[in-house]
């Protein structure tokens, strides 16, 4: 049987223990603080060429023009970067076909909602984003007061994106799908 | 843990592998920061699941210099789309402008299949041009009947990558 180094053989059981356990929670830690430290995630990449609080229709997805990796090519893609800091967001999205969709996303990458086209449920979605009760706790101003019919979403962030994805179904559809997917927007609204 | 993922993160049916809780604000600490590290905009997986896939069904590393073909079958009406990239998630290049399929652009069978080709060279039917070296195909498919049990942990049958030929 191998005869153990000296200095092997007296660290005691309670230091492995030790070291086993500190290891463990460094690597939680760390972790744990990728979302909050990492600076190549989506927003990061994104936010620079993208204007504030308006949406824009990106180009056609091509070889090193892509705004994300795996991002999927077979869509046109309409981003708002949004700040709700100091008014109100209103979003209109167009849903004209199975596969659209409209999703809101925090910086971190949490996909806080999302809502499909589906056969059953095809027109323009309208949506107001708010801050979450949380946020307006930090936030002198009262709440807007709305109507029963509007559709409010609540924002666990100040910042985020706002995309309207639009599958193509061919080369001779994409003009069609992106004049509809021109029509989605961005309007700041004031809180009242 | 970050990269690959464990058992408690993702879920593997044959070559395809997903983050069962990407997107989601509920993920756990690896999900979110494999994610935010790969740099990765994911719609919640309560509506939408994305697999990936790096090798073939029979485990050989997907190449440019093979040939593969994948049979889209048993997915009802449900809204799919395969894309091709190379190794860091960029599009490969190709005249045909080509880099994925979905189910409304791809040709089906009379039997309402779709089987798509894999290949550097042009093939007849669903050809998905590959090129460079390393290839990774991307799997979505959006449905939340089908989200909701992969997330539960429910093994999807997902189409075999069948490899044909190499070079």
């Amino acid at each position: 049987m191998p005869k153990l180094p000296k200095w092997l053989r007296e660290v005691g059981w309670r230091a492995v223990v030790g070291a086993l356990l500190l290891g463990g929670i460094i690597h939680i830690l760390a972790t744990m603080a990728v979302p909050m430290a990492s600076s190549g995630h989506a927003f990061a990449r994104m936010h620079d060429s993208l204007p504030l609080n308006r949406m824009v229709v990106l180009p056609p997805p091509a070889p090193g023009k892509q705004p994300l990796p795996f991002l999927a090519p077979d869509a046109l893609y309409a981003i708002c970067r949004y700040d709700i800091s100091v008014d109100l967001l209103l979003v209109t999205a167009p849903m004209a076909r199975a596969g659209w969709t409209l999703s809101l996303h925090t910086p971190q990458g949490d996909n806080f909602y999302v809502m499909p086209a589906q056969e059953t449920r095809r027109g323009t979605v309208s949506l107001t984003l708010v801050p979450s009760t949380e946020r307006l706790g930090e936030f002198a101003a009262t709440p807007r007061r709305v109507s029963a019919q509007e559709t409010q979403v609540a924002s666990p962030s100040w910042e985020g994106l706002v995309i309207v994805r639009a599958p193509i179904k061919g080369l001779a559809w994409r003009a069609e799908t992106e004049a509809a997917l021109s029509r989605a927007s961005c309007t700041p609204v004031r809180r009242s | 843990m970050i990269e690959a993922g464990t058992r408690l993160s993702t879920r593997t049916s044959g070559p395809w592998t997903t983050w069962s809780a990407a997107g989601r604000p509920d993920a756990d600490p690896y999900t979110r920061a494999h994610t935010v590290r790969n740099g990765l905009l994911p719609l919640a997986s309560t509506l939408e699941i994305t697999y990936q896939a790096k090798a073939d069904s029979r485990g050989g590393r997907l190449h440019s210099g093979c040939e593969y073909t994948i049979v889209m079958e048993n997915l009802g009406g449900i809204w799919w789309s395969l894309a091709a990239f190379d190794g860091q998630g960029g599009l490969i290049p190709n005249a045909a402008e080509r880099y994925a399929f979905n189910s409304a652009n791809a040709m089906r069978e009379p039997d309402g299949r779709a089987i798509i080709t894999l290949a550097r060279d042009a093939r007849p039917g669903n050809w998905l041009p590959i090129g460079g070296s390393r290839v990774n195909l991307v799997l979505t498919v959006q449905d939340p009947a089908w989200a909701a049990a992969v997330y539960e942990g429910s093994i999807k049958d997902l189409p075999p990558i069948q490899r044909l030929a190499c070079r």
